[in-house]
């Protein structure tokens, strides 16, 4: 009986953060969405279908099932667990399946942020996904909004310096720096869950540092490096802002 | 649960009549317990808006924030591996194993090695079908090469390392060759070497059909899904206890690098189907070291180590994960100065 009751409660919980809420995307990628309600929809199944069979034969013990295979005419040796182990109390392991579900419901993980973006301070930030065909030319007065990830991508990657003068638009979280006069806006990448994230950081200058973590819009421009002679990598790439403003978190907090 | 109820007589159960009144009823505690199930998601539901938002220390959110993803994230792969074992076990009968495979265990294990291309699943769901291959009489060192050499050389995590080292396609052969040469050898050696007794191999009931297949799911997703979260606990402890700037210092000594990025690959416990990115992100290291990243990784890992012991036993895990780390190393450093 517990062990549907397990069931039951790993299934739904994973319903509730993929079926019925967007809570899912603080873990995965967005288009993992459809596989986590199919799995949670499983293994919620699983557990119905064990508390019927459970409800319909109360636990009978394993001497029982044995006797009554045996004038069922089947042979009894056909139930050997090779292991020692009655299957019917269900391994114990199993209810560490319940600290998940704990931890869903009563930490309420949030999205990473400032936190584990600010752990990699002090070692080199990753390079820009190389673009093979080169990026487009940007167009317009107006500030243009791109992922963060896209302008580190420009400031490192382009030998066109396609971003100078032009003003952009990005979101992100705050994270302090060591720096007086700068801090950083930055957005984690996943690749596949929020285990192997990788933050994205762009140095801002010119504007007051609101508080860690708040989710803000910066409008400014970049400044290109004064040495080209500095890999590109080793450190983020800067820009003057215009303007701050706070914006609530977005759905997708991942990049 | 209900099997406890046996033991909850009442203290006078000496002098009542044997046997004791309550035999023969349904066990006692049955009304009981879905109102302990009631209360806990009561429980839940209230202290998603009571507890969680006064836990606001980071390290606490950020730990787990990675333990949940490592969990929702594995788990479709598991219930995949896990319905398909299960179906193995209640609708393939075993004679079909004897006629696909070669007959001498010797030749049966690269088959089953290269059979491994066809699951499209990461590490997670290999085990319990390895299990469920086991169970129905295949030799254990050909599921165990299967085991080995399925989350690696599968096809969409072929393609996924294709995608993540763009105009390198000797990346993607480099990683197909070293991962079934481990399996295989791997294979082998347990073959020549390895005892029975270290090996506790699932066995199955007789039954067929439905029933079978619902029994074999849900005992293989309670056990291997409880290992599972194990593993889970330990790789994301150390990814928010162990910073990452320790790995990059010593990225420029050869050797060291390539032991190094073995060892973040055990540590890490990154999904196959996504360590490509992980491995091409890491642009100090050599493409020999990247390439050990992406051996080891499918092969070797703390939620793999945790899944193979609950799964196999742990005298097993304790000879045979040593094994592979060691033969895995060895083969992608041999395969890196060879290709890359």
């Amino acid at each position: 009986m517990a062990q549907g009751l397990i069931l039951l409660l790993l299934g739904g919980a994973v319903l509730r953060i993929s079926a019925f809420s967007t809570t899912y995307l603080n873990y995965v990628k967005p288009g993992f969405r459809p596989f986590l309600i199919v799995a949670g929809a499983v293994v919620f199944v699983l557990g119905v279908v064990t508390l019927v069979q459970e409800w319909r034969e109360p636990h009978v013990p394993e001497a029982e099932r044995v006797r009554r295979a045996e004038q069922a005419g089947q042979r009894p040796d056909g139930h050997d667990h090779g292991h020692g182990h009655d299957h019917s109390r269900g391994p114990r392991v199993a209810w560490l399946m319940c600290l998940p579900v704990f931890a869903i419901f009563l930490i309420a993980p949030p999205a990473l942020g400032s936190f584990a973006a600010a752990r990699e301070d002090s070692s080199p930030p990753p390079p820009p996904p190389e673009v093979v065909e080169g990026y487009a030319p940007l167009v317009g007065d107006k500030p243009i909004a791109m992922p963060i990830g896209e302008f580190v991508g420009r400031a490192w990657g382009d030998p066109k310096r396609s971003l100078t003068g032009k003003q952009v638009r990005l979101t992100g979280f705050v994270v302090r720096s060591k720096k007086k006069d700068t801090w950083y806006v930055a957005r984690m990448q996943l690749n596949c869950c929020a285990a192997d994230a990788i933050a994205l950081k762009v140095a801002v200058r010119g504007a007051p540092a609101p508080p860690e973590n708040t989710w803000v819009e910066v409008t400014g421009t970049w400044i290109p490096p004064k040495s080209r002679k500095l890999p590109n990598g080793t450190v983020p790439p800067e820009m003057t802002a215009v303007s701050v403003n706070k914006v609530p978190q977005p759905t997708e907090p991942y990049e | 649960m209900s099997d406890r109820a046996m033991l909850d007589w009442p203290p006078d159960a000496d002098d009542s009549p044997v046997p004791p009144s309550s035999w023969g009823r349904k066990a006692p505690t049955a009304p009981v317990l879905p109102w302990v199930f009631v209360a806990l998601v009561g429980v839940l539901i209230v202290g998603r808006y009571l507890v969680a938002p006064f836990i606001t220390s980071p390290a606490l959110q950020t730990w787990s924030t990675i333990f949940v993803a490592i969990c929702v994230q594995a788990l479709p792969f598991l219930v995949f591996g896990v319905l398909l074992s299960a179906a193995i076990t209640a609708f393939v009968p075993a004679s079909f194993w004897t006629k696909a495979l070669p007959r001498r265990p010797y030749a049966a294990v690269p088959v089953a090695g290269a059979a491994g291309a066809v699951l499209p699943g990461c590490e997670c769901a290999s085990v319990p079908v390895a299990s469920g291959l086991m169970a129905r009489g295949v030799t254990p060192a050909a599921a165990l090469a299967f085991l080995l050499a399925s989350p690696a050389i599968n096809p969409v995590v072929l393609v996924s390392t294709a995608v993540a080292f763009p105009n390198r396609p000797e990346m993607v052969l480099a990683r197909f060759v070293a991962s079934l040469g481990v399996a295989v050898l791997a294979g082998w050696l347990w073959l020549r070497f390895g005892r029975t007794e270290w090996l506790r191999v699932p066995r199955r009931t007789g039954e067929r059909g439905w029933r079978a297949f619902h029994e074999a799911a849900q005992h293989d997703l309670l056990h291997a899904g409880g290992f599972l979260v194990v593993g889970g606990l330990a790789a994301a402890t150390l990814n928010v206890v162990v910073p990452r700037s320790w790995l990059t210092a010593v990225a420029d000594v050869p050797w060291l690098s390539v032991l190094v990025l073995a060892l973040l690959a055990v540590v890490l416990s990154i999904c196959s189907e996504a360590d490509a990115f992980v491995a091409a992100s890491l642009t100090a290291f050599s493409p020999t070291a990247k390439l050990t990243f992406l051996v080891v990784g499918p092969m070797v890992d703390l939620k793999l180590i945790a899944l193979q012991a609950g799964t196999f036993g742990r005298s097993f895990a304790a000879r045979f994960v040593p094994l592979t780390l060691v033969l895995a190393v060895l083969a992608s450093a041999l395969t890196g100065w060879m290709l890359l």
